[in-house]
């Protein structure tokens, strides 16, 4: 009865928590914003999601064939970065320019430095980032929702039914803001960014969508509350500043916070735990740095929109703010 | 008077694992197996290793000092059982591998030894004792910590100039799942833990007493708080029910819940003017200066899904895990680990002859199916920095980076966020979602640090 014991280190129970349910929670999480995409862009989200997720995952299958390491499609983190990847590029993007992200996304950005847990960028922001810097036309052409057009202003009065076009609420404020005036018009859209009937990357247009989202992964605790918060506030002070000095040429903090990648970024890019900070004090510096940076390259810069830049310069510096931000045991430093 | 049990006080981080209490938590504690052959381990303590007083062949009677030394930081060990001593010999120790053991067998009649809870009057006076009365009596019965870590308790309790002590904290936390020995004896053994607790304030001259109860255990906490009212000169002594969350029984997680102090890191809690005594050690030091009677003796439960009968028994010290087990019926479903101890500290034995000793509070049995659910028997994955071990870590230390650069050879970095701040509670490795055994990196790093430490002989 006796026999065939096992001997290890405590603790000897554990709780049920592994790397994939961590990642099942982050995918159910995208749930809405998967959701939204489908309801507004129909046929290009139902194309693009799973092409991304299906890239990524067999580039990642292939990557550990060529070097010879066990298989770790089990933990899903190759569907995560799918998803995100397919969110945050526009929904007309052609098949073939998502394919090559999601590999570049995988292939360079996570399987180079080891896989999942050393990669220093997150995967999904490096695809995106070579996509932008390949295919810029492609990057930066919105579709209209398929319901009902807005009154945003159309870039090109193009009637045919599949490439509608319009400028995004940030390309139009940016546009106000060289014009110093019309800064109102696009405040006026606030109603249709937070449904997400307006143009945009595929999963990035309907803030309530995304708040949902987050709230599940809030709740279940598989985000740190301190960076989606850090890089929220420090997004509205800078709007802030920006709308309180000229009301007329800059858009209000709120359209900022609702148009743009920057709540897709807040709770599910910059939350990536491989690449942010570890400690409480590194978190909300990692935020604020998040955040300011893309208010930067939004207001003072020359592109409508700086989350993907914001995000892989912060995930550069990560290594270092965990440096500086070494946490200090409850008793103190041991004198010694 | 309403009595409000719940806690409010408590420590930031911790985890909170299934208590599996129940399985034991109605058991009266029953005497246990009559050993017919006890294993006294010479060294059931922190510090130094005591030297057998008898020889192979020497007739010994319950309650003879058979191992001493003149060590301060050491404690005595008693015969449980009349007997005679059959050898002085090797034995499997729980933490200390193979350690000298006074291997005595018994005689044909032996009483039972039954755990008495009547002895002490609700009442009871320690004004005829004297302080140093106390500490000698406890000295002598070989009375250590019997929460775990075994410090011997007359050198906790002795007045000492340079670190004056002013606030006691009666440990009875008990937050390691499946133990119940320490509730059992608070429920059972309430006017002999009062009696030592009034001993034991006098020993030290505390100006206050605190008794740290977790609230999950409600009638532990009305039964001490009624037992207080009824005593006289106990107004300084107080009940503080403090919130249920693993590791609020480790000392320093008490002191913090209580006083909102910190040890000082590497520090002992005189540091800060404060001792900790678990329930049962207390409880012992009642009996050893009241009654005279050596610390023989101990409350095990014996738990665990796979145990035919689980119970808190009154087992004496040196009696194999084995034979205890054998008495609680053996086991029922394929068993995989023997754990000294709870699931989350105790340390899972291969060697079943392994001895009781003073500090041993259970023997939990866990199935194959346990085993297989937790996540060690599945393949470790790479660390993927989500931070929860930061988060548990009731020590505010960063485990991950500590085990990784154990894992990576490099102590000195392992050094440079804290190693030693550890205290092994095993709240990291218990959360970790890609199943890394960080206490255990950890508790090897300490290892390596003090070989390398270690001065080279002259």
């Amino acid at each position: 009865m006796l026999t065939d014991l096992r001997v290890s280190c405590a603790p000897h129970i554990s709780k049920p928590l592994s790397t994939r349910s961590v990642m099942i929670d982050v995918i159910i999480g995208l749930v809405p914003a998967m959701a939204a995409a489908g309801y507004y862009f129909r046929i290009y989200a139902l194309i693009l999601i799973p092409i991304c997720c299906l890239s990524a995952v067999a580039t990642e299958w292939l990557c550990n064939k060529i070097r010879k390491k066990p298989d770790s499609l089990g933990d899903f983190s190759a569907v995560v970065t799918g998803i995100i990847l397919a969110l945050s590029v526009p929904p007309s993007l052609p098949i073939w320019a998502a394919i090559i992200g999601s590999v570049f996304s995988i292939a360079i950005g996570k399987m180079v430095f080891g896989g999942l847990g050393s990669n220093i960028f997150n995967p999904a922001m490096v695809g995106r980032a070579f996509l932008t810097a390949c295919f810029g036309m492609l990057m930066t052409t919105w579709t209209v929702p398929a319901t009902i057009a807005p009154t945003m202003p159309r870039i090109a009065a193009d009637n045919t039914i599949h490439a509608r076009t319009q400028a995004t609420p940030l390309a139009w404020s940016k546009q106000a803001i060289k014009d110093k005036t019309g800064a109102k018009v696009v405040n006026e859209q606030f109603e249709a960014a937070f449904t997400g009937e307006i143009g945009g990357c595929l999963g990035e247009t309907s803030t309530l969508a995304l708040l949902i989202g987050s709230l599940y992964l809030l709740i279940r605790r598989n985000i740190n509350w301190r960076i989606p918060f850090a890089v929220l506030a420090s997004a509205f002070v800078c709007g802030a500043i920006g709308y309180l000095t000229n009301d007329a040429a800059y858009i209000s903090p709120l359209t900022h916070l609702t148009s743009g990648g920057i709540l897709l970024c807040a709770f599910f890019i910059a939350t990536d735990p491989v690449t942010a900070p570890l400690t409480r004090k590194g978190m909300w510096i990692f935020g604020i740095g998040v955040g300011t940076i893309t208010m930067l390259i939004r207001i003072v810069g020359e592109y409508p929109e700086g989350v993907m830049y914001a995000v892989l310069l912060m995930n550069a510096v990560t290594p270092l703010i965990d440096r500086l931000c070494k946490r200090i045991p409850a008793g103190g430093k041991p004198s010694a | 008077m309403k009595i409000d049990v719940k806690g409010r006080f408590t420590f930031p981080g911790g985890t909170h694992p299934p208590e599996s209490k129940d399985l034991t938590r109605e058991s009266k504690i029953q005497p246990g197996p009559a050993a017919g052959q006890v294993a006294v381990m010479l060294s059931q303590h922190t510090g130094a290793v005591c030297r057998a007083l008898v020889r192979k062949g020497n007739m010994v009677q319950a309650g003879q000092k058979i191992g001493d030394t003149d060590a301060f930081v050491s404690a005595p060990v008693h015969s449980p059982i009349n007997g005679k001593v059959k050898e002085i010999a090797l034995q499997s120790h729980a933490v200390l591998g193979r350690s000298p053991a006074i291997i005595i067998e018994a005689y044909a009649h032996n009483p039972t030894r039954r755990p008495r809870s009547t002895e002490f009057a609700a009442d009871f006076d320690e004004s005829s004792f004297s302080s140093e009365q106390i500490c000698e009596a406890v000295r002598q019965a070989g009375i250590v910590g019997m929460g775990g870590a075994g410090f011997p308790t007359r050198v906790k309790i002795e007045p000492n100039p340079r670190l004056p002590k002013e606030t006691m904290i009666i440990n009875g936390c008990e937050c390691e799942p499946y133990i119940t020995c320490d509730y059992r004896i608070m429920l059972e053994w309430t006017s002999q833990i009062i009696a030592g607790i009034k001993l034991a304030r006098k020993a030290c001259g505390c100006s206050q007493v605190f008794i740290g109860i977790e609230d999950n255990k409600p009638q532990a906490i009305e039964v001490m708080n009624a037992a207080l009212e009824k005593s006289s000169n106990s107004d300084d002594i107080r009940v503080v029910p403090v919130k249920t969350k693993y590791p609020q029984g480790g000392e320093r997680q008490l002191i913090k819940a209580i006083l909102k102090k910190d040890v000082p890191t590497g520090g002992i809690p005189p540091m800060i003017g404060v001792l900790v005594l678990n329930v049962a050690t207390v409880a012992a030091i009642a009996k050893a200066v009241v009654y005279d009677s050596p610390l023989t003796h101990r409350v095990v439960t014996v738990t665990g899904e796979a145990i035919a009968n689980p119970g808190n028994y009154y087992v004496a010290i040196g009696t194999q895990v084995s034979e205890l087990i054998e008495f609680c019926g053996g086991v029922t479903q394929k068993s995989a680990k023997v754990v000294l101890g709870g699931p989350m500290m105790g340390i899972a034995i291969a060697d079943l002859k392994t001895p009781i000793t003073k500090t041993t509070g259970a023997v939990t049995v866990l199935t194959k199916e346990q085993i297989g659910k937790a996540k060690f028997a599945r393949r470790q994955t790479a660390c993927i920095r989500c931070g929860r071990c930061l988060e548990v870590c009731p020590e505010h230390l960063n485990p991950t980076k500590i085990a990784h650069a154990v894992k990576n050879n490099l102590l000195d970095v392992a050094e440079s966020y804290y190693i030693s701040g550890c205290m092994e509670c095993g709240c990291c490795s218990y959360v970790c979602p890609a199943n890394i055994e960080l206490t255990g990196y950890i508790r090897t790093g300490k290892i390596f640090l003090a070989k390398q430490k270690k001065k080279m002989p002259e």
